[in-house]
């Protein structure tokens, strides 16, 4: 009787409901006008930055350490040396801490803007480990393995891919793929898998997160020379399907592609995730409805009074006594100076060039640093999306073919019932080689640009999604994450960023990586500190 | 002499075409009934092969009737044309509607088809003898032939590909029916001086069309028709809520509950279910008084708790206020809940189980958790290790907490997921089952931290549930037990995916 009742049901929705001609009859009348914004990173005290006329500071304090930048690296900065003093300050350009992992809200959730996982972490970072387990991320270990917070885990069903009109579940092509490509696929994936367990002759991970603890054996290193593209090339991967997918993953970590993306940096994204838990399985994430903003909020748990945001850091010097530097606090809308033992920058390089005064001779080739522009828009449905058939909504939700990474679903992580209102959170890399021009064409383009570029991509596995639109908005990410050029992980400059200068500036940024995740921003500042520390510079 | 011929021509092209669209309409509501009987029935292979069987011979039993109509063969071909865009027209619709209803589908099916085939197959017959005055023979028979067969071809193709996927069957039902009669009234018009009765025919096609376009448009309405069609009784109360449908119905024996179309009870043995829901746990505690109930906005399980004299209050969480206002306000309801949630030791809380606890403190000594069957994602969220340890932590270490675990006959995984899980959990579990008529074979299973005292003290005049029962109840029979169960995550679903596919290998 049931399954009659059901089989009747589901049959006449069929009948009635998938009418694409009477739908578009319909769709006649023009979905409603909603409210669209462009939103961003504050341009204003940027601007100044650039255009660099600031008036004398008038007031001046002091500090043992300052932190300038309050994205990961600051914070993971901040957290690790107040373990060891009370006497610092950390200085933010923005309303708030964050920086690329900033998130937003509204009344159904709140939303990434930025970063919004973190994989299961391997053992290489005690710091960080010890990090989750203060967060309670990790609540203890069973069989030598990190038992995981369940809430923190992406639920089931984590990911889908839209493939040949089918949602299929996770995003390695296979729905409606040749045998023949499937195959290489597979022996692509064989082949990633065999990196993972690699050591060097010096005894170290072939690919290791942070970066800085990978092997150099030159077998290794020589990856670093070449494409991912050439990579694929030399290795008889032909495949579309590889080669698109391969490319997804270029842009998930680097916002690159497969020809601007080092082999090594392509194989790194395959091979270096070695995390494991007691509780799930080792290919989960750990993510939350702001995205990786939650992890901003608990860094920064116990540091809110040594935190200063809204304040923009213009220069920055070395004197025989320390370090000097000078900010525009935009709240009091005053210069300011602060004299420090040591300071950290934990700002990307291209902000340093700016900030750090040109007799300190810091002579590194910035222009080896290069940053893909980012766009992502959250887009706020009061509807549940008209579905095509397949795997039900996930929490990432990939388009085959875009250029795109497709988007993520903000309320998935919410335990309570889902209703149909959600924000989606949809991610567009910025492909091509000159990163200028793609950066001033993107800082040109309207949010009408936008939401046509989101809508034409969403368009494919959801129709009529314009109708179930209630808010759009988008933010540009002119500088989003370091590229990992070919030469760049390996060569020269990003060796010489993480040199202090005198003894008493230091550097903290994922960028110094190569590679702009989450683990590497962390490592970064806790090491900037520890070096401090080595160096005695404060009074403990 | 030139003008007869164009004449002569255009009124052999126009009966050409109508044969066309005959044979394309005919063929698709052939079509059109086997998808559905296969879609309704099973057995794909049977049902089109008898369907298709059954039309061609009715077509038969319609060229053999042709003989028998003898004079005004244009205005028959033009009424017959009408007759088949009716039946054909709202035949899916008919059947959709017809089906949950009669014990004799299958004989309604058939009549629909032997009556189009029919219908259909008086047209062919009735044309060559309308046209074979006016062509010569040969050309005759060939030129119908050939439109007859091209119509064929035109509909089988078009059927899958863009009809059913675009249209849906009702509509493309619909729509052909509509094509017919257009038809018809095209050829009525043109031929209008040579029959009789035109503007009878006129207006039985205007008739004709509206319907068909009315049927077209409330298409989707007929699915809900049919839906409100579907439940075997009289439907005396049916409502959207935020959440879910909530349908009322009543027969002479029983009321009965439904919540997105699944029963979730009828008052005949409600008891057995709700007794057994409460008491082999609830019996077994030393002057409990406080519990806990997730779910359950019906108030029967509190009409069973508020049967301990004992108790001092009664917290209910339900996420749906419409539900519980209705138990809260309807007489005929409260009758059966025993006005149990206007009692002032019951508080209701009209909020998300898993958001409420999370932030709950304090501690209860019994907690009763009657959630819907974990049949998609959200409710699965229900059924967790997370879920369950946040029940732990508000459970007193002398309570007991018991949990609706669906079939374990019908679900037999499912249920030992859900003791697997709360044994993960932390919880000491004894599993147990009972029958429920109207829902078959049932499952519970009780957690507890520190054992139970096996020492029952029932309230009086229960129906079902007693020392014995209770025993009984705690036996399972080969056929319902498994070797080893996975447990249920936020991050895996196992139970989700398992109980799918257990309910729907057991409906298929
Ligand atoms: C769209 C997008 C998606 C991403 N998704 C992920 C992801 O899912 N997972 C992941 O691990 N990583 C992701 N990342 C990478 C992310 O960048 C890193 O994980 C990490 O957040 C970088 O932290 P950071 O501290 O190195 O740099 P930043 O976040 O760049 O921090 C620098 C900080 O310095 C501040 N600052 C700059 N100039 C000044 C000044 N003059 N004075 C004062 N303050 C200043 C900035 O406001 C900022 O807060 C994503 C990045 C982008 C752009």
């Amino acid at each position: 009787m049931i399954s009659r009742r059901k089989f009747v049901k589901h049959s006449m929705q069929a009948a009635a409901g998938s009418s694409l001609l009477l739908s578009a009859l319909q769709s006649c009348k023009q979905p409603a006008a909603y409210p669209a914004t462009l939103v961003g990173p504050n341009a204003r005290l940027g601007h100044m930055l650039r255009s660099g006329k600031f008036e004398e500071p008038s007031e001046g304090s002091n500090a043992d350490v300052l932190i300038i930048g309050g994205g990961i690296a600051g914070l993971s900065a901040a957290r690790y040396l107040k373990k060891y003093t009370d006497n610092f300050i950390l200085l933010e350009l923005g309303d708030e801490t964050g920086g690329n992992a900033i998130a937003g809200s509204n009344a159904i959730t709140a939303y990434p803007w930025g970063a919004h996982y973190l994989p299961l972490p391997g053992n290489n970072d005690p710091e960080l480990i010890a990090f989750l387990r203060e967060a309670n991320v990790i609540t203890g270990y069973a069989n030598s393995l990190p038992v995981y917070n369940e809430y923190h885990l992406c639920f089931d069903p984590k990911e889908r891919l839209y493939i040949n009109n089918f949602w299929q579940e996770g995003i390695t092509p296979r729905e409606g793929v040749p045998e023949k490509d499937r195959h290489e696929i597979e022996r692509f994936l064989a082949l990633m898998h065999d990196y993972k367990d690699q050591r060097g002759s010096d005894g170290r991970e072939a690919f290791a997160i942070p970066v800085a603890l990978s092997s150099q054996d030159k077998k290794y290193i020589a990856l670093d020379a070449i494409s991912m593209e050439q990579f694929l090339a030399q290795n008889g991967f032909t495949s579309p399907y590889l080669r698109w997918y391969v490319n997804y993953c270029c842009a998930d970590d680097f916002g690159s592609s497969l020809t601007d993306t080092s082999a090594w940096a392509g194989i790194h994204y395959f091979a270096s995730r070695k995390g494991k838990a007691a509780n799930a399985s080792s290919d989960t994430v750990l993510t939350w409805p702001e995205g990786n903003y939650w992890l901003v909020k608990q860094l920064r748990k116990d540091l809110e009074k040594y935190i200063k945001t809204n304040t923009l850091v213009y220069a920055v010097d070395a004197t025989n006594s320390g370090v000097t530097v000078l900010y525009f606090d935009a709240a009091a809308n005053k210069t300011k100076k602060i004299t420090a033992q040591a300071a950290v920058l934990a700002t990307p390089q291209y902000v340093n060039q700016r900030l750090l005064n040109p007799n300190l001779k810091r002579t590194l080739d910035y222009s080896a640093f290069q940053y893909a522009p980012w766009m992502v828009a959250n887009i706020t449905l009061d509807a549940s999306l008209d579905e095509r058939k397949g795997e039900k909504l996930c929490w990432d939700n990939v388009i085959y073919g875009s250029d795109s990474l497709g988007y993520v679903n903000a309320t998935h992580q919410q335990i309570g019932f889902h209703n149909s209102h959600t924000v989606i959170t949809y991610y567009k890399p910025l492909p091509g080689r000159d990163v200028k021009k793609l950066r001033e064409q993107a800082y040109r383009s309207t949010i009408e640009d936008w939401k046509n570029i989101a809508l034409q991509d969403l368009r494919k596995p959801h129709r009529q999604i314009e109708n179930h639109i209630k808010q759009f908005d988008a933010w540009v990410w002119g500088h989003g994450m370091i590229k990992p050029v070919p030469g760049f992980i390996t060569g020269e400059t990003r060796a010489q960023t993480s040199m202090a200068i005198q003894d008493k500036i230091y550097f903290a940024h994922s960028d110094m990586s190569g590679i702009s995740i989450f683990e590497e921003a962390f490592y970064q500042g806790h090491i900037a500190i520890r070096k401090i520390l080595e160096r005695n510079l404060l009074k403990v | 002499m030139h003008k007869q011929e164009n004449k002569v021509g255009s009124f052999q092209w126009l009966l050409l075409i109508s044969v066309f669209v005959v044979a394309t309409c005919g063929l698709i509501y052939e079509l059109v009934a086997g998808t559905l009987a296969s879609y309704l029935l099973g057995d794909s292979v049977t049902q089109f092969s008898t369907i298709i069987g059954t039309y061609l011979f009715a077509m038969g039993i319609g060229s053999y009737l042709s003989r028998f109509l003898k004079s005004n063969l244009l205005g028959w071909f033009i009424s017959i044309e009408l007759m088949v865009g009716m039946v054909g027209g709202f035949s899916a619709g008919i059947l959709f509607i017809l089906f949950e209803q009669v014990i004799y589908f299958r004989v309604i099916l058939y009549t629909l088809v032997v009556l189009t085939g029919t219908l259909v197959g008086l047209e062919l017959p009735l044309l060559m003898r309308i046209l074979k005055d006016r062509i010569e023979f040969s050309d005759l028979v060939s030129r119908i032939f050939t439109f007859d067969y091209i119509g064929a071809l035109f509909a089988s193709l078009l059927f899958p590909l863009l009809f059913i996927p675009y249209l849906g069957l009702l509509r493309t039902s619909f729509f052909f029916g509509f094509l017919n009669v257009v038809v018809a009234w095209i050829v009525a018009y043109r031929f209008r001086n040579e029959i009789r009765r035109y503007s009878q025919l006129k207006w039985s096609a205007i008739v004709c069309l509206l319907l068909l376009a009315a049927g077209f448009i409330l298409s989707e309405k007929l699915t809900a028709i049919a839906e409100s069609l579907t439940y075997p009784d009289k439907v005396v109360y049916a409502r959207s809520s935020p959440y879910q449908r909530i349908v009322l119905t009543r027969s002479a024996m029983d009321w009965r509950l439904f919540l997105n179309g699944n029963l979730q009870f009828s008052s005949a043995d409600e008891y057995r279910y709700h007794e057994a829901l409460v008491h082999p746990g609830l019996a077994q505690m030393k002057e409990p008084k406080h519990v806990l109930v997730l779910g359950g906005g019906d108030g029967m399980a509190v009409r069973e708790i508020l049967k301990y004299t004992s108790i001092e209050t009664i917290t209910l969480v339900d996420l749906d206020k419409v539900m519980t206002d209705l138990f809260q306000s309807n007489t005929a309801l409260m009758k059966l809940n025993e006005h149990a949630l206007r009692s002032p030791k019951v508080r209701v809380i009209n909020t998300d189980a898993f958001v409420w606890i999370r932030e709950h403190q304090k501690t209860f000594d019994f907690i009763v958790v009657d959630f819907p069957d974990p049949s998609n994602y959200s409710l699965g969220k229900l059924y967790t290790m997370s879920f369950y340890r946040e029940l732990y932590r508000i459970l007193a270490p002398q309570g007991c907490m018991v949990i609706q675990s669906t079939s374990p006959y019908v679900a037999k995984k499912s249920f030992w997921i859900i003791d697997s899980t709360l044994r993960q959990a932390g919880f000491l579990t004894t599993p147990y089952h009972c029958y429920v008529p109207s829902f078959g074979e049932w499952g519970f299973v009780l957690g507890y931290k520190e054992g139970l005292s096996q020492q029952f003290n029932f309230p009086k005049d229960l129906r079902f549930v007693n020392g014995e029962t209770v025993t009984q109840m705690e036996s399972f029979p080969p056929d319902m037990r498994v070797a080893e169960s996975p447990y249920n995550t936020l991050n895996n679903q196992v139970l989700v995916n398992t109980f799918e596919k257990e309910w729907a290998d057991y409906t298929r």
